[in-house]
């Protein structure tokens, strides 16, 4: 039962899973923060939608992560509370800085998620279909996420560029410290 | 010749013996560049059935003679002539423990020259290793085979607990024929050199039996469960190496107990967490009807 390894790098795909799946799990902690702080104001619903489609990522990366059988960062439980703090806190600077908290976040993963997508079509595009699929539809949901974020005045919030720039070097070291450990 | 060596590489399978033998065909081949127009489609097989007109004897296989591509084209690899030797090595570790000798003395059985130990370490770290391997190779098939049975309906799937229980003791039973020298084994697989490979081995088997037992947790628990099926297959095997009791009784109710312990650890962490879960829902709730009351709840 399960996806065959056949000649795939089980190695390299190990990796994309893990961090990915941390990736979504990170994600859905941010906008549940965002939620506990926003949920009952106007932009409410929005996030509550950004992270539906967050979820049904997350439930992706779970199904795949037991068909490849890899294994999943030992770091969830911090990026479990750093989620949170981390949506939380941009949430109480206010609307534009929870979608300023969305830009950058968004614009890291989809950064993430083209590497990938380049990583993989180098590799083998045909070997790699099912999965690339998946990334390629992610990604342009997070860059979806990302528009939303920018049309609902993230570039206004306070000290954008400088929470923008901490956040998106939060996010390069999650991603380097979850494909490893 | 430059368009098919990067095609070849990418249909090589990941098995290193066949890479091994790939990799020494590609030199053998350099040395007969004429025929090789016609021998370009079989390639990408595993075992080429050549064309080359050699009149080799089909009896005892060749041994490894490092003759560069002077050899016939089943030729095997160096990797699956260890793994002969180690196999049959085996059958010599109860007399000599898990040793060179042992090694010589399978080696002789496959008309080899005793010398062929000095291919190994002489500490016998390659023949337990290969050993332990060749278990978990064995376990994995058991295990495969009982999953296809479960999904045509032709067996009850077990319980979990059961499942655990009976996986370990299949892989400990497979320790039956060398138990003597078991203890010999685990210091060997203890020493420096040796623990990478044998954790490695280690945690691939323990990995497989979750695998087969259904586990899919994407969490912590995906290292909880497999550290504590860990401990409790080391702790069996030192119970096992001390046994004395008829067909090692004691050793399978030790087993019994301590899966039934960890089992029941979990369901009890599961009770704690549901009802701390249920505590604090308690607790927001009261937070909650305090803000209604006091007014602070007012939507602005």
């Amino acid at each position: 039962g399960g996806v065959s390894a056949g000649a795939t790098n089980a190695a390299l795909v190990g990796r994309i899973i893990r961090v990915d799946h941390a990736g979504e799990y990170g994600a859905n902690r941010i906008y549940a923060g965002q939620m506990a702080v926003l949920g009952r104001s106007a932009v409410g619903p929005l996030i509550q939608q950004m992270w539906n489609q967050e979820k049904e990522h997350l439930k992706k990366f779970n199904e795949l992560m037991v068909a490849y059988r890899v294994r999943p960062t030992v770091l969830l439980p911090i990026w479990n509370v750093a989620g949170f703090v981390l949506g939380a806190g941009s949430a109480l600077l206010g609307k534009k800085g929870a979608m300023a908290c969305t830009v950058a976040v968004e614009e890291s993963i989809s950064n993430h998620y083209n590497n990938q997508i380049r990583t993989l079509m180098e590799e083998d595009p045909e070997k790699y279909r099912e999965l690339l699929q998946v990334i390629k539809q992610f990604r342009d949901d997070e860059l979806e996420h990302h528009d939303i974020g920018l049309e609902h005045n993230a570039e206004s919030a306070p000290a954008y560029s400088v929470l923008k720039t901490a956040i998106q070097l939060g996010c390069k070291a999650a991603i380097f410290l979850s494909e490893r450990i | 010749m430059e368009a098919e060596a990067p095609v070849r590489c990418q249909l090589c399978p990941p098995q290193r013996a066949l890479q091994a033998s790939a990799a020494l065909r590609r030199v053998s081949d350099e040395h007969k560049k004429e025929p090789a127009a016609s021998s370009s489609q079989h390639q990408f097989d595993s075992h080429p059935t050549d064309q080359q007109p050699e009149q080799e004897p089909q009896g005892p296989r060749p041994s490894y003679t490092g003759q560069g591509g002077q050899e016939s084209e089943d030729y095997e690899s160096e990797e699956q002539l260890q793994h002969r030797i180690l196999t049959a090595a085996l059958e010599f570790v109860p007399e000599h423990g898990w040793s060179a000798e042992a090694i010589a003395e399978g080696a002789k059985t496959l008309g080899l020259s005793a010398a062929a130990a000095g291919m190994f370490h002489n500490d016998g770290s390659e023949l337990v290793l290969h050993f332990v391997s060749q278990c978990n190779t064995e376990l994995s098939e058991l295990l495969e085979q009982e999953q296809k049975l479960v999904q045509l309906g032709e067996t009850e799937k077990k319980t979990t607990e059961q499942f655990l229980r009976d996986a370990l003791e299949a892989r400990l039973r497979m320790l039956i024929p060398y138990i003597e020298k078991w203890p010999q084994a685990i210091s060997i697989l203890l020493l420096p050199h040796n623990i990478p490979s044998s954790l490695n081995l280690l945690t691939s088997m323990i990995d497989d039996i979750w695998h087969y037992a259904g586990d899919q947790s994407t969490d912590l628990n995906w290292y909880t469960r497999r550290a504590v099926l860990t401990g409790i297959y080391n702790t069996t095997e030192l119970v096992m190496i001390q046994d004395t009791s008829p067909d090692f009784e004691d050793t399978w109710r030790f087993l019994e107990n301590r899966v039934a312990d960890a089992v029941n650890m979990h369901n009890t962490a599961k009770q704690i967490k549901s009802t701390g879960e249920a505590l604090v829902q308690g607790l927001m709730g009261a937070a909650v009807t305090v803000k209604n009351l006091s007014g602070l709840n007012q939507r602005r």
